[in-house]
């Protein structure tokens, strides 16, 4: 490849005419190939690429072309396989290759080993093609995105088994929830092959039966480290998962197609296993809820009947119910015991039901992790607690007076402070003047204890 | 009222019907305290599968079977404190 080339034609442009030499077109072109290939066996060219076709075969087809010029170029198969961007029309690129000669179409042409894009890097270009060509088939949509579960069953984590982040998200969830079920399917998260293992990663994941959620990702690095997330099989893999998916690859600044894809993105893989656990949170704050919620109505559906009972007595139609009672006479005592114990008891009843339901719902009381809840529960518990009672003594004490104004009232009451009832002789009215009676008369008397038969002896 | 609770979900869903339901009013004592009796049921039902659960941290082979992770990995929480 030295000095300038030296055409291998012998030499024909000296040899008379007799002597020339008649060659078949296979046999020059031969012959210029040759030429071709020795002397360009190696070169590098810059243009930018037009007419670029990807045949069914594998193989590239394009020009690449400057103001002036232009180059017929082929990429096979398995070196078009290896870039990580896609050629297309208007990319400037510089290609590595060796010129050759297609035969058949007498054409010379450049078999392209590598392509680099100028200017941007080849990864940069990957990226925004995946990018746009995801975007296209909509799987960025935000339509596309999937709620995340509450209360995950199992929590699925496609990621290293060695790197910072699994040890991050599983120190969060051990802090969080303690009782978390994490599955974690291993794989490479950078090099080679390591997009495909975390595509078939995240698929056989969403297959298990009771994961619910996936968190896929790694710590942070250079864009060449986080590669892997950029790729089609980890979008593809993302967007056709059963359930849904949250990326969580490097810090902040780091974002990835995966990112774009998955229903949630995290800035961290911390951040990811926080994001899992909110549910769990909000879920818990909303049993909590209910259960304010329920002890609230049944205080308040006792305030409204206990304030109904006390009002009875207050309702005119029952002004006198103590002394219409009291004409009943020796039956009032038992009636008015009667009707306090049946009220106390019912009363009595509906605090051990209340207490028994209350105390079931603080049995099931979790751990020291729930403990701001808790306190609130048993400050409610004791509130709900102290209110029943000093209900009840407020209406005990009402009952006490009600049955103190009716024992005021009855006769028997009456009698057993020392006070007697006198009868006429046939028991037919009480003796209430001393007019009523003659001297000589027998009258009845009635004491707190037994009767006696008496006989008017003097009259004042 | 079914007294088998299916799962969480619809165990939170009556938990809320009753609560609503018992905010609503016009209840007897008898009715209100038989459905606070049946929401303590269920937010106990609820609290069970939010805690009753033990940790465990599996590693998914590629044959799909699952085994237990590596000690290295099931830090208590007290051990994942530190940063």
């Amino acid at each position: 490849m030295n000095g300038p080339p030296s055409l291998p034609f012998g030499e024909p442009a000296h040899t008379p005419a007799p002597a020339r030499e008649v060659v078949s077109v296979s046999e020059l072109t031969n012959r210029i190939r040759a030429v071709l290939e020795s002397t360009h066996g190696e070169v590098w060219v810059e243009g930018e690429i037009a007419n670029c076709r990807l045949w069914k075969t594998g193989h590239l087809y394009f020009t690449l072309r400057d103001e002036h010029a232009q180059l017929k170029a082929v990429m096979f198969r398995s070196a078009v396989r290896a870039l990580r961007f896609t050629p297309e029309d208007g990319l400037r690129v510089i290609a590595r290759g060796r010129v050759t000669v297609y035969e058949p179409k007498g054409e010379y042409q450049i078999v392209c080993e590598q392509l680099q894009p100028q200017g941007v890097g080849a990864l940069q270009v990957a990226f925004d093609q995946l990018k746009r060509t995801l975007k296209a088939d909509g799987l960025f949509e935000a339509s596309r995105k999937r709620p995340l579960p509450l209360l995950p069953r199992q929590i699925g984590v496609v990621t290293s088994l060695n790197g910072a982040a699994l040890r991050d998200i599983l120190k969060v969830l051990a802090r969080r929830h303690p009782t978390a079920h994490v599955v974690i399917c291993p794989v490479r998260v950078q090099g080679d092959g390591a997009a495909d293992q975390i595509a078939r990663g995240i698929d056989q994941l969403s297959r298990q039966e009771e994961v619910d959620v996936i968190i896929v990702g790694r710590g942070g690095g250079s864009l060449e480290d986080l590669w892997a997330f950029n790729e089609e099989p980890v979008a593809r893999a993302i967007a056709t998962a059963a359930v849904p998916v949250i990326s969580a690859v490097g810090h902040e600044i780091d974002v990835t197609i995966s990112d774009m894809v998955a229903d949630v993105r995290a800035a961290t893989p911390s951040a990811a296993a926080e994001i899992v656990v909110a549910g769990r949170d909000e879920l818990v704050g909303r049993v909590d809820r209910f259960e304010d919620r329920l002890r609230a109505t049944v205080r308040d559906t006792i305030r409204r009947l206990l304030t109904r009972v006390l009002e009875l007595d207050r309702r005119p139609g029952l002004a006198g119910w103590p002394a219409r009672v009291a004409v009943r006479g020796r039956h009032t005592a038992e009636l008015t015991h009667s009707l306090t114990r049946t009220a106390l008891s019912r009363l009595a009843a509906l605090e051990r039901r209340l207490r028994t339901a209350q105390f079931g719902l603080e049995a099931h009381e979790p751990g020291r992790r729930l403990e701001v809840s808790r306190t609130r529960l048993v400050v409610a518990g004791e509130r709900l607690g102290a209110a029943i009672v000093q209900r009840r003594q407020r209406l005990e004490g009402r009952l006490g007076d009600l049955t103190g104004r009716l024992e005021a009232l009855s006769p028997l009451g009456v009698l057993a402070r020392g006070y007697a009832v006198c009868w006429n002789a046939n028991r037919t009215a009480i003796v209430r003047d001393a007019s009523a009676v003659s001297v000589g008369d027998d009258v009845a008397i009635t004491l707190r204890q037994g009767q006696l038969t008496c006989t008017v002896t003097a009259k004042e | 009222m079914e007294n088998k609770i299916k799962d969480f979900e619809s165990a939170i869903g009556e938990l809320e019907t009753i609560v609503k339901t018992l905010e609503a009013g016009d209840l007897s004592l008898e009715q209100s305290l038989q459905l606070f009796e049946r929401g303590v049921e269920l937010s106990r039902f609820c609290h069970t599968r939010l805690e009753d659960a033990e940790r465990r941290i599996e590693i998914l082979s590629q044959s799909g079977e699952r085994e237990a992770a590596p000690e290295t990995l099931t830090l208590s929480p007290e051990d994942g404190g530190e940063a």
